[in-house]
């Protein structure tokens, strides 16, 4: 009897230890509705929204050692190349494409983009 | 021996029953070859086709596919980036570019596959005691090296408005029940019922190199759903 209480105690520890450090595939931090607000107002305030949802996700991921979700790291940086913050924009490209070697080919013709945009700046 | 005969029959009468009942069903690989051979990783969203009567159904509907399709282990290229990039390519109309050679979109982006979807539906329609909210997709995955279709699918959401079926309180729960669908079919709810008609085909698309599901579902069955056309 008791042997068998032992071992439903080890299984049923099993079981929830499995199901404790089961972590999230991504953390998106409302990444939808927040693009949603974005298309649907497109102001000054949904843009705000925006940059904090995408620095969100990338802390929770970073957090909790998971990988940043496709994306987030690319628009960050578009936000940033909008205004003409081009080596913050380089910084979150070249994240982008550390992370997904899917995104090289793009990544690269904007980062080119924000280094022409680097150089005019500093010509002017 | 006279029991044994009794349970044959009930169970290969429950048998008939049961399969007379279930669709018919397909495996991912024989349904959808072309996404075991090619193996797109990466997918590029094209701005949606607008076939409903709801002119911002396209923006708001584009804002609800690219989260699932990454938890299916697809890199999905950001859509406000790439939206905006088409944009300036003068590219708006989805449409345009489906019969179109899909390697442009290979050279450009780096993009293995391109997703077109379809609006068919984004309306509510009202009858006398109902109203039914829709919103009806279609969608296919085209390869960008051989412009060949990888995987197609529609998905269909209908949701009545009228709270179930609750019809009691005469006039007044009418006006009550029309109020209710006014304030109900906030565009909002039309991105919550784009979810579930995502989620319906998105969960049929063989998974993509993050997921850890990756060319491992090839017999998973599936409900033959595939357009008519």
């Amino acid at each position: 009897m008791k042997k068998i209480l032992m071992t439903m105690l080890a299984v049923a520890a099993l079981l929830m230890s499995g199901c404790a450090g089961k972590k999230p595939m991504y953390e998106y931090a409302g990444y939808s509705e927040s693009f949603y607000n974005l298309k649907q107002n497109g102001d000054a305030q949904a843009t705000e929204r925006w940059k904090t949802t995408l620095e969100e996700s990338i802390e929770l991921s970073n957090a909790q050692a998971i990988r940043i979700p496709p994306g987030v790291n690319a628009n960050l940086g578009y936000l940033y190349l909008k205004i003409n913050s081009t080596d913050k924009a380089i910084f979150y490209f070249e994240a982008e494409k550390k992370l997904y070697p899917e995104s090289t080919v793009f990544m690269e013709k904007l980062i080119k983009k924000a280094e022409l945009m680097k150089e005019s700046k500093g010509n002017s | 021996m006279k029991t044994f005969l009794k349970y044959l029959i009930i169970s290969v009468s429950a048998f008939v029953v049961l399969t007379g009942c279930t669709p018919k069903m397909v495996t991912k690989a024989e349904a959808f070859p072309g996404m075991y051979n090619e193996k797109p990783r990466s997918l590029l969203v094209m701005p949606p086709i607008n076939e409903s009567t709801a002119a911002d159904a396209k923006d708001y509907y584009a804002t609800t596919i690219e989260v699932p399709l990454a938890f299916h282990g697809f890199y999905v290229f950001p859509y406000e980036l790439t939206s905006d990039v088409l944009k300036q390519q003068g590219i708006y109309d989805s449409e345009l570019l489906y019969d179109m050679p899909l390697n442009k979109f290979y050279e450009y982006f780096g993009a293995d596959a391109v997703l077109f979807t379809k609006i068919k539906k984004w309306d509510t329609s009202y009858m006398v005691l109902a109203s039914n909210l829709t919103v009806s997709i279609d969608a296919e995955i085209k390869s960008t090296r051989s412009s060949q279709v990888l995987w197609k699918y529609n998905g269909t959401v209908v949701v009545d408005l009228s709270g179930g079926g609750n019809s009691g309180g005469g006039l007044a729960g009418l006006i009550a029940n029309a109020v209710a669908t006014a304030i109900n079919t906030a565009a909002a709810d039309y991105t919550t019922y784009a979810k579930q008609a995502n989620g319906r085909f998105v969960g049929s698309i063989p998974y993509g190199y993050y997921h850890p599901g990756y060319l491992k579902d090839q017999q998973v069955q599936l409900v033959d759903q595939t357009p008519a056309d």
